[in-house]
């Protein structure tokens, strides 16, 4: 029988009980999931993205599935930064977990005044930059594929959010990643999470008609993880040399304790879920569970875990 | 409250083409269950297919709970395979079910739209209230046999005196169901106080516009490709007549056919 072991991380400024966040875009305003998941159970959740005015989102079919995995392209729908803050930010600063804002803006000045907006909000403890929806035509990803780019966008957040924690999402959907990275973390963000989904299509052969009103979407779930591991191991690298405080959130694919132990190994410092919430509304506070039997067992902290990597 | 649970699955009979009756032993989910409701289920533990699939509740036999589905793809065809005693990860009841309250409702049911349709019908039998009901299919052969005891095809169309019809013309009235329900609509006799309908959505547009013509209220039952059945995917989008979008699995699956937009559906 190992001994219980210490499972909390000091993540891009902001402390949690356990390394597991839920997703933007996979958990709602929080309240979702509630009768599902026992308080405190995870470390704390990232919103959907937020934006200044609220968005309707893309027309239907916004998402189907594929093998080991899913396409969606809702199209960053979301309530808009008022009603967030007047019904859905008030229940969630009473819950125990941390408090990740999703935000997304169509321009730096949009971004800027999210930050200054929400930065204010005694309940938020962290903003997270959406420069990587693959499904939106302004913004977006548009921000997330240039260094220069990403900087701007993450340096503006940074003055407004009145000393904030900021951390920046990032697509997958380049050919380095390490670029974008560096950006965010010279422009002051203290942590980087990746990856968003990855930009792909289906198609039905009957009617030769793509499966998405979109036509393109993302793609996540267990297909995507090798990817993410992947991407997650060389961004992790290129921060310990340039920018060590810098922290790395993994994410994409993530289905159970031993999935979140791998994103950890490859240089995490915590992770999040997301497309498993959908296939089983428990699933993050399962895994973080499985998380700690697995630490547990190893005889390690999850901060020890972090980047423990053996080459 | 809805819940999340590992139901036993008791039995999965094949009671006609390609459609199967599903009972899982889930008390916490049955005590909860309104007609017109819905839970989602895991048809393997695996990750392929990944998503859980919504279906519709067929009804409560004390702490049991009855689904009826027809197999439309892989996640179907795989769950036709369960066997008894299997644990199917399950959970719900989800979303906005029909209000039974309406005076004298007219139930329309069109093919696997009987899947919650026979639960509203029984529930209203329950209360002793009184309502008709309209069943419409492709062919006979497609009647599905509720009652596996007595293996009575017509159990619908006959002992609860519903009004069948038929494309083909093998049973009850020969052409669509909205036919019938036109003329019972049209009759000047008791007003319905709503009509509740599930089926195809040709047949729920069809309805729709009726009621709208004859100034009854509707409540239609959609369906959408959905993830995560509790609100937070954003998957099942249904057109709103307001502008925007509604999600099937919060402000539906039933839905005032006036909150639609039925043109972009």
């Amino acid at each position: 029988m190992s001994r219980a072991t210490d499972m909390a991380v000091f993540v891009g400024g902001v402390r949690l009980a356990n390394p597991v966040l839920a997703a933007s875009g996979t958990f709602g305003y929080g309240r979702e999931y509630s009768p599902y998941l026992e308080p405190g159970a995870i470390g704390g959740l990232v919103t959907k993205g937020v934006s200044l005015q609220p968005r309707a989102g893309n027309p239907p079919p916004r998402i189907v599935e594929t093998a080991c995995g899913m396409l969606n392209a809702i199209g960053l729908a979301n309530v808009g930064l008022n009603e967030f803050l007047a019904h859905k930010l008030p229940w969630l600063a009473e819950q125990p977990g941390a408090v990740v804002v999703n935000l997304y803006g169509e321009s730096v000045g949009e971004f800027a005044e999210l930050a200054r907006r929400l930065g204010a909000e005694p309940g938020v403890d962290a903003l997270e930059l959406n420069v990587s929806c693959p499904n939106v035509k302004e913004g977006g990803m548009a921000f997330g594929c240039h260094p220069g780019a990403v900087g701007e966008v993450t340096a503006a957040a940074v003055a407004e959010a009145q000393g904030k924690p900021v951390w920046v999402k990032l697509t997958p959907n380049v050919t380095d990643l390490a670029p974008m990275a560096l950006a965010a973390a010279q422009a002051g963000a203290q942590a980087v999470s990746l990856i968003n989904t990855l930009l792909a299509m289906a198609i039905d052969a009957g009617t030769r008609r793509p499966k998405l009103a979109n036509v393109v979407g993302g793609l996540s779930g267990p297909a995507v993880k090798p990817v993410g591991l992947r991407m997650v191991w060389q961004v992790a690298n290129a921060l310990k040399a340039e920018h060590p405080s810098v922290d790395v959130v993994g994410l994409g694919g993530i289905m159970s304790g031993i999935d979140a132990a791998e994103y950890l190994i490859a240089g995490a410092k915590a992770v999040q879920v997301g497309t498993a919430s959908f296939t089983d509304p428990a699933a993050a506070g399962r895994i973080a569970a499985e998380l700690a039997a697995y630490c547990a067992e190893q005889g390690v902290s999850a901060a020890e875990l972090s980047g423990s990597l053996r080459i | 409250m809805s819940l999340s649970l590992k139901a036993k699955l008791l039995s999965n009979e094949p009671v006609g083409p390609e459609i199967f009756l599903l009972t899982l032993e889930a008390p916490a989910i049955a005590a909860e269950a309104r007609p017109g409701q819905f839970v989602m289920l895991r048809v393997c533990p695996g990750p392929e297919p990944l998503l859980a699939r919504p279906f519709s509740i067929h009804g409560v036999e004390g702490g049991k709970l009855l689904i009826l589905y027809q197999v439309k793809g892989k996640g179907t065809r795989l769950l036709s395979q369960a066997r008894p005693g299997v644990e199917l990860l399950t959970w719900g009841p989800l979303g906005r079910g029909f209000d039974l309250d309406a005076k004298r409702p007219v139930l329309v049911a069109g093919g696997m739209g009987i899947a919650p349709m026979a639960f509203a019908a029984e529930r209203l039998e329950e209360r002793g209230a009184a309502f008709e009901a309209f069943y419409g299919l492709a062919a006979k052969e497609a009647l599905v046999a509720w009652d596996s005891v007595s293996g009575e095809g017509a159990f619908y169309l006959e002992s609860w005196g519903w009004t069948g019809a038929s494309e083909d013309g093998s049973v009850g009235h020969h052409g669509l169901v909205t036919e019938p329900l036109r003329e019972r609509l049209k009759q000047g006799g008791e007003r319905p106080g709503a009509v509740l309908a599930c089926g195809p959505l040709p047949m729920l547009k069809a309805v729709a516009l009726l009621c709208a013509e004859f100034g009854v209220a509707c409540q239609t039952s959609l369906e959408a490709p959905m993830a995560c059945g509790v609100g937070a995917c954003l998957g099942c989008a249904i057109p709103s007549a307001g502008g925007g979008y509604l999600r099937a699995c919060q402000e539906g699956p039933v839905m005032e056919a006036s909150l639609v937009d039925w043109k972009k559906i």
